[in-house]
């Protein structure tokens, strides 16, 4: 008997609010990440998280990019092998193959009681939203691309920063002489982001039968020739990557070229007031597309702590810790409050940048997206820009790739 | 008893190496082979049925597949002589006794020490169009009236990647090769200038046979790194412009990493595997007929 009340009383006094709290294990959120400068960090931002919510540790790996395939064959690898992380950075280019493996957990019921969901603008909402109408990916950074106008060089050659496709084209030509080129094209890895605003400029879209659509067809010979006919790119054109498009700039060789945000500073350093970026061209009757670059977190379902892993990329979305994300990162704010009061980037490429965002377009989600931006693009628009093939059959075996 | 033991002991002195072996040879052959004969994509871990032949027939219906034969090769052919004729002169050269010969037999090695992603990198800027030292220096020697955007064009981007990787690989003809002239007696050749015979007699007569050896386990080594790398091309062109620099393990490495499609990808690797071992087999059985 006495026993026996010895246990009860012992239990009961471990059940009071006055017993000694027993320490919680905390909880370990595994995200990937990827900067683009390689010594940034987020250790800042862990710190910070850590320290409001002293139930969850951030284990934050940063897996090396490789032009986004080493990266993405990393994830999948690991998803598959039940060793993925809780959550991690991801892009729209492979939303379909993530959905296919099933490793994403929707996040709408969280977004949807996420108090600080209206500073994110309706058109980022927009464009994050899966094909089957749910919603898997948070934003967190973002570019638009828009295109860098060295003002020196047009005033001199007597143009006006072109706002159309016509005008862009007279632009180049005017720039064109000696070993100065009018448009710095990027032919070469990632180049099909600068090439989208040209070819579903004036009104075609990526969807099915929209690559073999006049408008798009028309645009594509527009953009071919730019470099064939009108020779106004450099002769290296085809095989241009990120490097030669913003050295040539820098080097005075080109005029124009379509880049984004994160050149910014470095353009300004260089020239001054003498660069400014203005929207991408568009056709007539206000038609345009501008490319929008996406980084998001996405919540993977296979995590056990999945409730832990959004309370770290929902916090990570907010305005000023997005800010300092976007600091390391060197993109913008997904947050409408943090960019009003933005000084990480001059004003004018900062306004070029959320001007295009209504405009702005991605990719279909579909399974072969990555393999279009990886492999498809560069090759099939280097053997049209060299005339193994011509630019019609280049958008058919794109429709093809992408619709069957 | 005894002849139970006998026969067991060497099998168990090599059991470690032989499991080794498996374990990091065999297993990953017979799994390459397994996928090949499978419709294996990445992103649908679920499904993997079982197709047979299917990725095979498909590898082969394919014109990339023999325009990047094609292109492997010229790739092997090319670089292998070009770094064995390079290789050779060098050897032949460091043979010879001249000042600082120890220093230039160090520096040689240099290319073939380095990585070929750093390789691949400074071979990229060398031959940039807009930056490029090579444009540059041909420029102001009057050797080109413009720049040449030499990894850009389709008939001198091939050309620009044999250069770089015959910059990387001949040192390890010379080096090897080194070593086979030293290993020949000096005796020879005096005997050989005593009889009368002049350079070009003693080279053929003494120096190549004296090296057939070397030359031939050498070439069959090179070959198959040759044949299988694909580092350099990937940092240097990506296998473009188009296909222009594609070779077959390049095309493999971007169907599986890149398109995620392992079993085609498994089935390219297999089809170059069979390639390999087909010339290997010839040359061998050709120096055992001699």
């Amino acid at each position: 008997m006495k026993r026996r009340t010895l246990i009860a009383g012992a239990a009961a006094l471990g059940a009071t609010p006055l017993a000694a709290p027993r320490a919680q294990k905390p909880v370990t959120i595994r995200w990937w990440y990827h900067f683009d400068d390689p010594k940034a960090t987020p250790d800042e931002l862990v710190a910070t998280f850590e320290k409001a919510n002293p139930g969850i540790k951030i284990q934050a790996e940063n897996i090396p990019w490789g032009g986004g395939g080493d990266y993405d064959t990393r994830l999948y690898t690991s998803l598959i092998a039940g060793n993925g992380p809780d959550t991690g950075m991801v892009k729209f280019n492979n939303l379909a193959r993530l959905m296919e493996m099933e490793a994403l957990s929707p996040l709408d019921k969280w977004i949807d009681g996420w108090a600080a969901k209206s500073d994110i603008s309706a058109d980022m909402w927009r464009l994050h939203a899966a094909p089957d109408g749910k919603r898997y990916y948070m934003p967190l950074q973002y570019v638009v691309l828009y295109l860098y106008v060295r003002l020196d060089l047009l005033q001199k050659a007597g143009v006006k920063p072109p706002t159309n496709f016509e005008d862009f084209l007279t632009a180049a030509k005017a720039t064109t002489g000696g070993e100065q080129w009018g448009f710095g094209m990027r032919g070469g890895s990632g180049g099909h982001d600068s090439w989208m605003p040209f070819v579903f400029g004036t009104g075609a879209r990526p969807v099915k039968g929209g690559f073999v659509s006049p408008q798009a067809l028309a645009q594509n010979r527009y953009f071919i020739d730019l470099y064939r006919t009108h020779k106004v790119c450099p002769p290296s054109a085809p095989t241009d990557g990120f490097l030669q498009i913003v050295n040539n700039l820098k080097a005075s060789r080109t005029a124009m070229a379509v880049h984004h945000i994160t050149t910014a500073n470095d353009m300004n350093a260089a020239f001054g007031d003498s660069i400014t970026a203005i929207p991408v061209p568009r056709g007539p009757g206000n038609n345009g597309f501008a490319t929008f670059g996406d980084g998001s977190n996405a919540v993977f379902s296979a995590s056990k702590n999945q409730e832990a892993a959004w309370r770290w990329v929902s916090w990570l979305s907010e305005a000023p810790n997005n800010v300092l994300y976007n600091k390391a990162a060197g993109q913008m704010t997904v947050t409408t409050s943090g960019a009003a009061n933005w000084t990480l980037h001059p004003r004018r490429f900062v306004e070029a940048t959320t001007q295009s965002l209504a405009i702005a377009n991605v990719l279909p989600s579909v399974p072969a997206a990555a393999d279009f931006t990886r492999t498809a693009w560069p090759q099939n628009t280097q053997k049209a820009l060299l005339g193994q093939i011509g630019p019609d059959e280049m958008m058919q075996n794109f429709e093809k790739l992408f619709f069957g | 008893m005894v002849s139970i033991r006998r026969w067991a002991t060497p099998w168990l002195f090599l059991a470690p190496a032989l499991l080794v072996t498996a374990l990091i040879v065999l297993l990953p052959v017979a799994n390459a082979l397994w996928l090949s004969l499978h419709d294996v994509v990445l992103f649908r871990p679920k499904v993997r049925p079982f197709i047979g032949l299917a990725n095979y027939v498909r590898a082969l219906g394919d014109p990339v597949f023999w325009e990047s034969l094609r292109h492997s090769i010229v790739w092997v052919v090319a670089a292998v002589s070009l770094q064995f004729a390079v290789g050779f002169a060098g050897a032949l050269l460091l043979n010879r006794t001249f000042a600082w010969r120890g220093i230039a037999r160090a520096l040689i090695v240099v290319p073939w020490a380095l990585p070929s992603v750093i390789i691949g990198l400074i071979w990229t800027w060398m031959l940039d169009f807009n930056l490029g030292v090579l444009n540059v220096l041909g420029v102001r020697l009057g050797l080109l009236s413009a720049s040449v955007p030499w990894l850009a064009q389709l008939d001198t981007a091939m050309a620009g990647v044999i250069l770089a990787i015959v910059w990387q690989g001949f040192p390890f003809f010379a080096i090897t090769l080194l070593a086979g002239l030293q290993a020949i007696p000096d005796e020879h050749y005096e005997a050989a200038e005593i009889d009368g015979a002049g350079m070009v007699q003693q080279f053929w007569h003494i120096t190549v046979p004296g090296l057939a050896e070397v030359i031939v386990t050498s070439l069959l080594l090179r070959m198959i790194w040759v044949a299988n790398s694909l580092d350099l091309i990937l940092v240097m062109t990506g296998g473009g412009p188009g296909t222009a620099t594609q070779t077959l393990p390049l095309h493999a490495f971007l169907t599986a990493w890149s398109g995620g499609n392992y079993g085609q990808g498994s089935a390219l690797a297999v089809i170059l595997t069979l390639v390999l071992l087909g010339i290997v087999g010839i040359m061998l059985w050709r120096r055992r007929e001699t």
